[in-house]
């Protein structure tokens, strides 16, 4: 696990595009939305997590895309396939990889973009700590659309997994709501902490089933 | 058999329907624009019994690599389909008297949009691959993971504050007077024969074409 852990990590750490590129389009989404629209400070205080949620869903499915395919592509997926004989380890250590260096970066981003229009500073552990947990949730989606539809395009992995992200970003609707009111935050996070313990245990299995597939 | 289960269908529906629109009373709120239920109800009820079903068919395909499963899952999306975006269209049209709007974001209505995006992903995920094999097994883990969204679409109107109404009919009973719930029912049981009539005429033209080579179809036709 740890040789892929660090395979993983110096193959990413070696794709500049691949991690660089999503959290400076997060930045530019961030930076121009509000330059666009025609809206209050005040407006925008209220919408802006709104906007970070969606820029955040954006990334995580942009940041995913190229997860699997350039290793399928190029052989070494099957490559590990046959070192490993197993996926599930192969899939966790890319996912844990991804998320440290694309998902939590983003999620400090986001946090501090936030901060920067009108939420409390006191808050910012609490919306780092939903945007952390949404990106486990949602990078581990997307990559499920992505190893489903592997080397077939962008728009059937969006098919494939935004019908199962729609969910997560409801769930992150009401974990805003409780930012914003302060109350109930404990609740939502455990929830939330749940049910990324739960994909994230779950979620390589079925993607190494879909990579086997595509590999037989 | 599924010439004799469309005409039971298509009669019982029509009997349904014709009892629902002209002899049901009208709804002491809602006035005649209720009167959608007839089709509103049932298209939804089917919308997620038909995806119940996509998932076992996927299940039996995934565990005991049945290859029949896999057809029937590639028969029956293209009817859940359609019938959700009947569910979705007839919720449309009725939310106009009701609510005085034709969409609203509202969960039980999103999670049946999600639902139709589920349906078609499906098909278009299968659609992607020119090895059927493969698609058929990539259809069933995609079906089987999207399983997640049926507890949701019904839970939706008691989990969250909705404009969507809660369920009616329920196992300890139904809160709609029994002259109207009678045409309902009918029309549920008519337009459940009257799908499962399609889909085997669905299922049977989509074996014939994927086992167009075998023997046994050259025979048969």
């Amino acid at each position: 696990m740890l040789r892929l852990i660090r395979t993983e990590s110096f193959k990413l750490s070696r794709k500049l595009k691949s991690w660089l590129g999503p959290q400076l389009i997060l930045v530019l989404v961030l930076i121009a939305f509000p330059l666009s629209i025609d809206i209050s400070q005040y407006d925008l205080d209220k919408f802006y997590f709104s906007i970070i949620v969606i820029s955040l869903m954006m990334t995580a499915f942009i940041s995913t895309e190229g997860m699997f395919e350039e290793d399928f592509e190029d052989g070494s997926l099957e490559q590990e396939f046959l070192l490993e004989q197993d996926f599930y380890k192969i899939v966790l250590s890319k996912m844990l990889i991804y998320v440290f260096f694309i998902g939590i970066p983003i999620a400090l981003i986001g946090s501090l973009f936030l901060i920067t229009n009108g939420a409390d500073f006191d808050d910012l552990p609490k919306v780092f700590s939903i945007l952390c947990l949404s990106n486990i949730l949602l990078f581990n989606l997307f990559s499920f659309g992505n190893a489903l539809s592997i080397n077939k395009g962008a728009m059937l992995g969006v098919l494939t997994s935004l019908p199962l992200a729609l969910p997560v970003i409801i769930l992150l609707g009401r974990a805003v709501r409780t930012i914003q009111y302060g109350e109930g935050f404990f609740s939502i996070i455990i929830l939330m902490s749940g049910i990324s313990l739960i994909v994230l245990a779950i979620m390589p299995i079925v993607i190494s089933a879909a990579l086997k597939t595509h590999i037989d | 058999m599924y010439p004799y289960l469309l005409f039971i269908g298509i009669t019982t529906l029509m009997i349904g329907w014709i009892w629902g629109v002209l002899y049901a009373p009208e709804d002491f709120q809602q006035g005649n624009s209720y009167r959608i239920i007839f089709l509103h109800v049932p298209a939804s009820i089917f919308a997620q019994t038909i995806y119940y079903f996509m998932s076992i068919c996927a299940l039996m395909h995934i565990v005991w690599r049945v290859k029949l499963a896999a057809y029937l899952i590639k028969s029956a999306a293209p009817i859940g389909a359609m019938i959700t975006f009947i569910a979705l269209f007839s919720g449309s049209i009725w939310g106009i008297p009701t609510w005085g709007t034709w969409w609203q974001w509202d969960a039980r209505i999103t999670s049946t949009l999600i639902l139709f995006i589920m349906y078609l992903g499906i098909l278009t995920l299968h659609g992607s691959f020119s090895n059927l094999e493969k698609a058929d097994r990539l259809m069933s883990i995609l079906v089987i993971v999207g399983v997640v969204n049926l507890p949701i679409i019904k839970k939706s109107v008691d989990w969250w504050s909705t404009l969507h109404q809660p369920a009616s009919i329920s196992t300890s009973g139904s809160s709609i007077d029994p002259s109207m719930l009678m045409p309902l029912l009918i029309s549920i049981v008519g337009l459940g024969f009257t799908l499962i009539s399609l889909g085997i005429l669905s299922s049977r033209l989509y074996i014939l074409n994927r086992e167009k080579n075998k023997k046994w179809v050259l025979e048969h036709v």
